[in-house]
């Protein structure tokens, strides 16, 4: 591990501003960038702790939302009881991340700045655009059956590994931050990319920027909402596939639908046409397979990672079918 | 170092509480990485990053100007023999001139920070002319491009019984690979080095085989067998990937050069490129049988990919291929088994040891057979049952007892787990709350393994064991020493429990296992109980009769500290006739002689025991989402004698664990001759989410020509527990399923 220095953050702002003039990290959790270090994939000269800073709370909004502190650890976030009422799906997906030692230890802002698990970005020997823009992609003839098969591009098929990023793509989470300009506030949706041909840059968070919150807004539907994550074994394991929904039948009809994928693609994956291809018509198996397919008609699966397209499919099937049955 | 006194009262046949069970469980056991000197330094590898390269120059400038770096060494600096092995010399202690396998060691460093060793390490600069690797064990047995001077084949194993011309009316035929699984021990490579005055060492490690180790060790180092001393570190895990010498002559190298203890401890990516791993194999079966299910013959060609070095592949070819055919009647057979040098990581011992391939591929030929006849799965497997008297392939006759049609009908006749219920927890994909049930299909499924117990092919196994017996505290006290590897199955525990039993005495201490006594052979094979313990046993022989001779009686045995008539009449207190005077007696013992194979027959008497176990898999399968969740196991084994019965169970338990791994997950991802899930993130093993209950039957047959009648059984658990498993998947989806690890990605149509 290359040297570094280490100061604990006395406050927000002058971390923010240490940051972005230096280019250090921040160290919250450390559950993955430790790891990164270690392997040489990162290196930053100075790592900036700042579990010290007061940003733990979780607070249930009037409105029906939530604002979680991103110090929040994702163990305190999945239990909370309010969250479990108003957004099931995200404490779903947080309790079928990593293992109970790591959702102790990691935090809901660090959750959102977790690197791909690419074989070829974590080895320092191997090709990859993520890690030295120009060295070229490894993975798409290589091992690839657990990265992406929607919206890659030549210079990258990574997966983001995130589980509780696809539950927060389903409620339209907003990401608050602090940047040396002063406080800012993004959409999930905007604050996770595709990768295109800066594979280099997981998100669009400003350079310095410190994720201070997480807020679910008020998202009536969310109530009736799930996360199903299919994976190699029964815990502690990343997925090969994930699905949020959020579903609302009434008379045998689709009223509103919303749906997220997870590990098909370099960002949480809404699936945006499937939903339009859903609300109003009636919720059949049929209508669930068209429209998991109208959305997968997108995909473009590597050599070896194809099975993601059934997949996909028969998770979105298999999650719709139970929330229509379970809603009758 | 450390001793060990076990629990008071229990002989064989009871499960006295381990010793070391309550500090593993608290966190408080000593284990390898755990050791500490003073003036300590830390030792690292240097690594090749490439498969197959020639080593043009190495500059180490970098590493020796590093502050706190106290020894740089290369190949130049190996003081003896430069190439070691376990069966054959054919590995480099760091590399010379070429590079044959990523994450061959080059280079060490001895520093006084790990961290800034790794970083001297990182700091050499090699030169590398790379080469395309070869990768391919098929191609490479013909390959014009060799790994080696002498040829990519490593071993060729023919067995041939009865007509080669055989036909029958039936024929199934099938390709099948297993993929190489890692024995992902928790407590990685670790030891410590600690120069001694007289110009030898002192070598603390967590390994299998003191005494293998000690024999290349000082090769190595060209030192005579008397300088090195080795002594057992606490072992978290083995399963056969400790047989090998990883860092032993590394950190004695370094503790030799810079006069001060070294301690190396492999990280968990190093560890898995520092140690040999399960076979990676190709098969191709094809059996005949009659109408009624009798198999005329079975013909069979198996590929084991060796890898870089020879490590045991030439042994595990032999049980792979010796076993070939499962244990089952078989008139006819043709075997050819092959062992393979390419440039991919080395591949030597792990539990199961060239028999779990070889099941994987015989037990589904025997679902083929049964589909292709009609019949069910278990009929045919009891029509073809081998029994005692019968020969193998090998022409070697089975003696004792050989239950195959007992055990397969005790695990069939076992109550079938209950009916799906609507717990998550039940269901594939478990807490995850993949699944509520919707596409899930149950499947059942059979397997049965045989293995050997103990080296074969006429290899002198043999164990040592010194026992003495005094008066301690005014109480008769023994002490067994053995080098025999405690790696975690429990034989300090069955050690001191023989010796009560043997001697009626309560105070038993077991020495740490060091080189100061005769080699016990390695902690492999399912051999340590049958064979240390055999030694244990006839020690306390040596020396009850030695008691006997200084009481002038030859009608008494020793129980509860006296010397007592068979009609229960006390003649003597122990104390009384030891007195002052000790009694120790040291024994080598041996089991009965094995035989080498014909090189063009493969017939001869190579094994020493056989063991047996058979499995029922029931699976939950989610057939849309390609998810496996194993509902219940049925196993039934003949272990001859418990001497410890917990162990026993937990012995088939773990194996029974390892084998689901292999069937359903563990995979070491090697492409272009590089480990691509080098970590337990990306390599997974089990969690006990994934581990079903399991009925467990042991029955006690006895051996007649074992001690106590035992038969070895840490392997057959891990041999059918994977076909039975593949089994199951494959009825509760009606797929081909050819190859282990099964992944979601091969069970979710496209």
């Amino acid at each position: 591990m290359k040297p570094f220095a280490y100061q604990r953050a006395e406050a927000a702002d002058s971390a923010v501003a240490t940051i972005s003039r230096t280019g250090a990290a921040y160290l919250a959790g450390g559950t993955n960038i430790v790891d990164l270090m270690k392997l040489g994939v990162t290196a930053p000269d100075l790592l900036i702790d700042v579990t010290g800073l007061p940003l733990r709370d979780i607070e249930a909004l009037p409105d029906g939302g939530m604002r979680v502190g991103a110090l929040t650890a994702n163990s305190d976030l999945a239990t909370d009881p309010v969250l479990r009422t108003r957004f099931p799906a995200v404490a779903l997906a947080l309790l079928s991340g990593a293992s109970a030692q790591l959702r102790n230890r990691a935090t809901i802002g660090g959750n959102l700045l977790q690197r791909t698990r690419c074989r070829y970005f974590v080895d320092v020997t191997k090709s990859c655009n993520k890690r030295r823009p120009g060295a070229g992609c490894a993975a798409r003839e290589g091992e690839h059956t657990d990265l992406a098969i929607l919206g890659a591009s030549e210079q990258c098929v990574a997966t983001n590994p995130s589980d509780l990023a696809v539950a927060l793509a389903l409620v339209d989470a907003r990401v608050e931050l602090l940047t040396e300009g002063g406080p800012a506030s993004m959409s999930v949706h905007e604050f996770f990319r595709l990768p295109g041909d800066r594979p280099e840059r997981d998100t669009n968070l400003p350079p310095g920027a410190l994720i201070t919150a997480v807020v679910l807004p008020a998202t009536p539907i969310a109530r009736m909402s799930t996360y199903r994550k299919v994976r190699d074994r029964s815990s502690f394991a990343f997925a090969a596939g994930s699905v949020a929904a959020a579903l609302d039948v009434r008379d045998g009809v689709v009223q509103d639908v919303r749906l997220a994928y997870g590990a098909v693609a370099h960002r949480p994956w809404r699936a945006y046409a499937a939903e339009r291809s859903l609300r109003g018509a009636p919720a059949t198996v049929d209508n669930f397979e068209r429209a998991a397919d109208e959305e997968l008609a997108a995909a473009k699966p590597l050599r070896d990672n194809g099975y993601k397209v059934p997949l996909i499919r028969n998770l979105t099937v298999g999650v719709l079918r139970g929330m229509t049955e379970a809603s009758w | 170092m450390s001793t060990t006194t076990v629990g008071a009262g229990a002989g064989i046949g009871t499960s006295p509480l381990r010793p070391d069970g309550t500090l593993k469980v608290t966190g408080e056991f000593a284990f390898s990485s755990d050791l500490w000197a003073d003036r300590m330094l830390w030792g690292a590898t240097l690594r090749s990053p490439h498969p197959r390269a020639r080593i043009v120059g190495i500059d180490l400038t970098g590493a020796v100007a590093t502050t706190g770096v106290h020894a740089v060494l290369t190949a130049e600096d190996v003081p003896g023999k430069k190439l070691y092995g376990l069966e054959h010399a054919d590995q480099p202690v760091l590399a010379m001139g070429q590079v044959r396998y990523a994450g061959e060691p080059v280079a060490i460093v001895a520093a006084d920070h790990p961290e800034t060793a790794r970083r001297a390490a990182a700091a050499i600069v090699v030169e590398y002319e790379v080469l395309p690797p070869i990768t391919d064990p098929v191609a490479a047995i013909d390959a014009e491009e060799t790994v080696h001077d002498r040829g990519n084949l490593l071993r060729h194993v023919p067995i041939r019984k009865g007509s080669l011309e055989a036909t029958a009316p039936v024929v199934v035929t099938g390709e099948y690979e297993v993929g190489m699984q890692d024995q992902a021990f928790l407590g990685p490579e670790s030891g410590l080095a600690i120069p001694a005055e007289d110009g030898g060492v002192d070598l603390f490690i967590a390994t299998q085989w003191l005494h293998g180790d000690l024999g290349q060790v000082a090769d190595c180092l060209g030192l005579p067998p008397s300088k090195v001393r080795l002594s057992l570190a606490g072992v978290g895990g083995a399963f056969g990937g400790r047989e090998d010498v990883s860092m032993q002559v590394h950190a004695c190298m370094l503790a030799l050069h810079t006069g001060r203890p070294v301690k190396m401890v492999y990280s968990r990516e190093e560890s898995f490129h520092g140690h040999v791993h399960r076979h990676p194999a190709r098969m191709w079966y094809e059996h005949g049988a009659d109408l009624d299910g009798r198999l005329v013959y079975v013909k069979a060609r198996i590929v084991l990919d060796g890898g870089a070095y020879a490590s045991t592949s030439m042994a595990v070819v032999a049980n792979a291929t010796t076993l070939g055919v499962g244990p089952y009647k078989v008139p006819n057979v043709v075997v050819d088994g092959y062992a393979v040098y390419t440039n991919n990581p080395p591949c030597g011992a792990m539990r199961g040891f060239g028999a779990v391939q070889a099941c994987f591929a015989y037990e589904s030929q025997m679902d083929k057979l049964a589909a292709a006849l009609g019949l069910d799965p278990v009929d045919v497997r009891v029509r073809n049952a081998l029994e005692p008297g019968d020969t193998m392939p090998t022409g070697q006759v089975v003696h004792g007892p050989a239950p195959v049609a007992d055990l397969l009908d005790r695990v069939r006749a076992a109550a079938p787990p209950a009916q799906r219920g609507d717990d998550l927890r039940e269901l594939p994909g478990g807490v995850a709350n993949t699944t509520h049930g919707e596409g899930v299909r149950r499947g059942v499924g059979y397997g049965i393994g045989i293995k050997n117990v103990g080296f074969s092919e006429g290899f002198d196994d043999y164990s040592t064991a010194r026992v003495r017996l005094e008066v301690v505290g005014g109480e008769p006290a023994a002490v067994v020493h053995t080098a025999a590897a405690e790696v975690g199955q429990g034989l300090v525990t069955i050690q001191a429990q023989i010796v009560r039993t043997e001697l009626g005495v309560e105070q038993v201490t077991v020495a740490t296992a060091d080189t100061t006594v005769g080699s016990a052979g390695s902690s492999s094979a399912s051999r340590q109980t049958y064979v240390t313990g055999g030694a244990v046993k006839a020690a306390c022989e040596a020396v009850r009769a030695a008691v006997l001779r200084r009481a002038g009686r030859d009608d008494v045995t020793l129980r509860g500290g006296r010397l007592v008539t068979e009609g229960g009449e006390v003649v003597a207190d122990l104390v009384d006739v030891l007195g002052d005077r000790p009694i120790e007696e040291t024994v080598e013992w041996r089991h009965k002689p094995t035989h080498p194979l014909d090189p063009r027959t493969g017939q001869g008497d190579a094994h020493v025991q056989y063991a047996f176990a058979a499995h029922r898999a029931t699976v939950d399968v989610d057939v849309e989402l390609g998810l496996v969740r194993v509902v219940e196991i049925a196993t039934a084994q003949d272990v001859g004698r418990a001497l410890h019965p917990q162990s026993v169970r937990g012995q088939i338990a773990g194996g029974t664990a390892q084998g689901l791994g292999l069937a359903v997950m563990e995979e070491i991802q090697v492409v272009d001759g590089l480990i691509r899930n080098p970590s337990f993130t990306d390599y997974l093993i089990p969690t006990i989410l994934d581990v079903p209950p399991m009925r467990i039957d042991v029955l006690e047959l006895g051996d007649p020509s074992a001690p106590y009648g035992l038969r070895g059984v840490g392997e057959p658990p891990t041999i059918s527990s994977t076909p039975a498993i593949v089994a199951a998947i494959r009825a509760a989806t009606g797929l081909a399923l050819n190859r282990v690890p099964v992944r979601p990605e091969h069970l979710t149509g496209t």
